[in-house]
């Protein structure tokens, strides 16, 4: 969705409102697909469904019976050869885009000759077979213990396991190996020699042979949660032994404060920063210079507060006091952004008479804006409800959006420094740019990978090591 | 060309495959940089957990009040913390002993080692400072009975001691303890206790993101050629060398 398509290339100016505007884009999109996500990064890997019952459409030629939910399998008859096996496989392949993957089975009955397996196969599998005994196929098997992966001989693994035992079989997408585990215990893991899709697959061959399957609708008996935390500590330490400059993140706060025009917490910090043992000395950053980032650091404080208490109006009259270039161009996408405030902010005050009045006066004349439609209908949509803030456009009353604007006014004061040599630096912090890159190479580094296992996630991050 | 040209050329074609990158242009990765949409509010909170587990209190309350972001641990907490660290930086670790166990008695106790650290700390003060009997009285008396319990303990002490026996401290082989990095360690042991003890992370996640950022970029350094961030300071993306 770029601009460039649907109008000439904007001006400079304009490019930092776009990029302001492509943001809230984004959220409105994301919150209009599915409104209770607080992360766009949790929406995006929630989107891979998981299995979560068994398929009953390629069934293995009558063998076993697929019991009504669809989360029991059964071998009626007695087993002749080994060509008769009564397999089933997943609704769904296992999703690949997260850490680990995981289902139980427990064994109701074991029959004449505990026959039963566990595992992994493809679409390709021949449903008549162990799963092991095929190409491309890991089957762990309860009445020898042994793994198969492949070939009809297989090698010693683990425990049997009989009526009343819970087995479980996994995928661990950042080792690349299958596991298994018996009764709440990891049993042992082979390499993961297939690329592409497998299917968690569950197999019953002697009489009476009776096996209930639980793709995650039940609690586990084994602790996945933990032994996630687990992998995920053992990845860890090795980022942990990296060295970084002593003073990064420091140097990374205090930009972070400069940037964004938050300056009486500079103003502490720096103090604080002084009095620390021993003082913080920071090397001077080339390309964006002391200057640069103070630019205006007053001013910018101000205008924040402006728009952060909804004094849109002020903020306005300011900009034409100080920057008028900012404003001057009353169809830039700044002005779009700022008047669109104005509307939520009489919307917040109940004045909603007075909010139709300035939408029908300033709103036409930016038509011509990308995304323009989508986010006026998301405004007006406000008038609809009693209570807006409950409603799917409710975000528009929240906090974020007040700080939308106050970035993108920010990052225009920015763009009219005349000792600016990159426009680009005013739209993000360096703080921004570092977790930009880190996202960004994960998710190379997935796609490169099969597009298995999981990316960066920054609420991750923020949420871990919190206890109660 | 004589087979054996042939040859070496075509094993430098199969190194060349081998080893082969994919290449991203800097256009194709600015791309991608678009793509990821960072909300300023996980931003925030990023900072306000840097300033707090590191204890900038006024910083972090105005922060709160600038930012509209809610610190994750009550802020008057700090200011204790901030205390102790503070005694134990300028060497009065006795003052520090007693912040700490006004503040929770249980924290010293369950932690024989930050206790030993910190008496040795003491001992290291008083050694500073002259205190030669003094030094030596403390030390058989509070220190050796640590010393038997644990061997670790033991050699800590020996080597603490062994500063009286040097008349040119700063040149000697344990003339480290004396520097100001010793008192630094023993005060970041003791933030690291506090916080814990609060339930809170004792490492602010901003460093951890830096690490993830560098060895994620190794990582995929083995697979592609793409722009890189070489200096976290600046966040400049370099391009990669031809």
């Amino acid at each position: 969705m770029s601009e460039a398509t649907s109008q000439s290339q904007p001006p400079a100016k304009d490019l930092i409102g776009s990029y302001f505007l492509d943001l809230w884009c984004h959220t409105s999109k994301t919150l209009a697909v599915k409104p209770e996500t607080k992360y766009a990064s949790e929406f995006e890997e929630e989107e891979e469904e998981s299995p979560t019952e068994l398929d009953t459409v390629n069934s293995s030629g009558g063998f076993s019976v697929v019991g009504p939910d669809k989360l029991s399998l059964l071998y009626p008859s007695v087993n002749l050869h080994g060509h008769d096996v009564g397999v089933a496989q997943a609704n769904r392949a296992a999703p690949m885009k997260r850490l680990l993957y995981y289902f139980e089975i427990h064994v109701k009955n074991a029959g004449s000759k505990g026959q039963i397996a566990i595992g992994f196969t493809t679409s390709a599998f021949r449903l008549r077979r162990q799963p092991g005994w095929e190409a491309n196929s890991y089957g762990y098997h309860g009445d020898d213990g042994m793994l198969y992966r492949g070939h009809g001989k297989g090698d010693t693994f683990g425990p049997t396991y009989t009526t009343g035992d819970t087995v479980g079989g996994g995928i661990n997408y950042a080792t690349q190996e299958f596991f298994f585990t018996k009764n709440g215990v990891v049993v042992g893991s082979v390499y993961k020699d297939v690329k592409g899709p497998v299917i968690p697959t569950v197999a019953v061959h002697s009489q009476n042979e009776e096996v209930t399957v639980n793709f995650g609708k039940d609690p586990f008996v084994f602790d996945l949660k933990a032994y996630e935390a687990e992998q995920r500590a053992k990845q860890q330490i090795k980022i942990d032994n990296i060295t970084i400059p002593q003073d990064a993140s420091y140097g990374i706060v205090r930009s972070y404060l400069q940037h964004y025009g938050y300056e009486e917490t500079l103003k502490l910090f720096d103090i604080a920063g002084q009095s620390t043992v021993p003082p913080i000395s920071l090397v001077p950053e080339y390309g964006f210079s002391e200057e640069d980032s103070m630019y205006a650091l007053n001013q910018r404080r101000t205008l924040r507060q402006l728009i952060k208490s909804g004094k849109i109006d002020e903020t306005f009259s300011t900009l034409r006091k100080w920057y008028p270039q900012t404003v001057e161009d009353d169809t830039s996408t700044i002005c779009f952004l700022l008047h669109c405030q104005k509307f939520i902010e009489l919307v917040r005050d109940g004045k909603l008479e007075e909010a139709i009045m300035y939408g029908r006066s300033e709103f036409e004349k930016f038509k011509k804006l990308s995304g323009f439609d989508d986010l006026v209908k998301d405004c007006a949509a406000l008038l609809a409800y009693e209570q807006p803030s409950k409603s799917s456009v409710g975000y528009l009353l929240q906090e974020s959006q007040r700080e939308l604007v106050a970035d993108a006014v920010n990052a225009m004061v920015l763009s009219t420094n005349p000792k600016l040599k990159d426009a680009s630096l005013c739209m993000h912090s360096c703080l921004e740019r570092l977790i930009r890159q880190v996202t960004a190479c994960f998710l190379e580094k997935r796609s490169l990978n099969g597009d298995q296992g999981e990316a960066f996630q920054l609420s991750r991050i923020l949420k871990s090591g919190k206890k109660g | 060309m004589s087979l054996f040209w042939i040859v070496i050329r075509q094993l430098a074609e199969i190194q060349a495959m081998a080893t082969s990158k994919k290449v991203i242009t800097r256009a194709d990765w600015e791309k991608k940089l678009n793509d990821v949409k960072v909300r300023k509010e996980d931003m925030n909170k990023l900072v306000m957990n840097f300033l707090v587990t590191e204890g900038y209190v006024e910083a972090a309350e105005k922060f709160r009040l600038e930012s509209g972001t809610e610190p994750d641990i009550d802020l008057a907490t700090i200011t204790d913390r901030m205390a102790v660290k503070k005694a134990v930086q300028s060497g009065n670790v006795e003052d520090a002993i007693e912040k700490v166990n006004d503040l929770n008695p249980e924290i010293l106790d369950t932690n024989p080692q930050l206790f030993f650290h910190l008496q040795q700390q003491r001992l290291i003060e008083l050694i500073r400072n002259g205190k030669v009997e003094e030094a030596l009285e403390f030390a058989q008396e509070e220190l050796a009975p640590r010393g038997e319990e644990n061997q670790g303990f033991l050699e800590e002490l020996e080597r603490t001691v062994a500063l009286l026996a040097f008349e040119d401290v700063s040149n000697c082989p344990v003339g480290e303890l004396l520097d100001i990095s010793q008192r630094l360690k023993t005060a970041s042991e003791v933030n690291a206790a506090i916080l814990t003890s609060q339930s809170h992370e004792k490492d602010p996640k901003l460093p951890s993101l830096l690490k993830m950022l560098i060895w994620v970029q190794t990582q995929l350094d083995e697979k592609a050629s793409y722009p890189r961030i070489n200096d976290l300071s600046t966040a400049v993306l370099e391009d990669p060398a031809v």
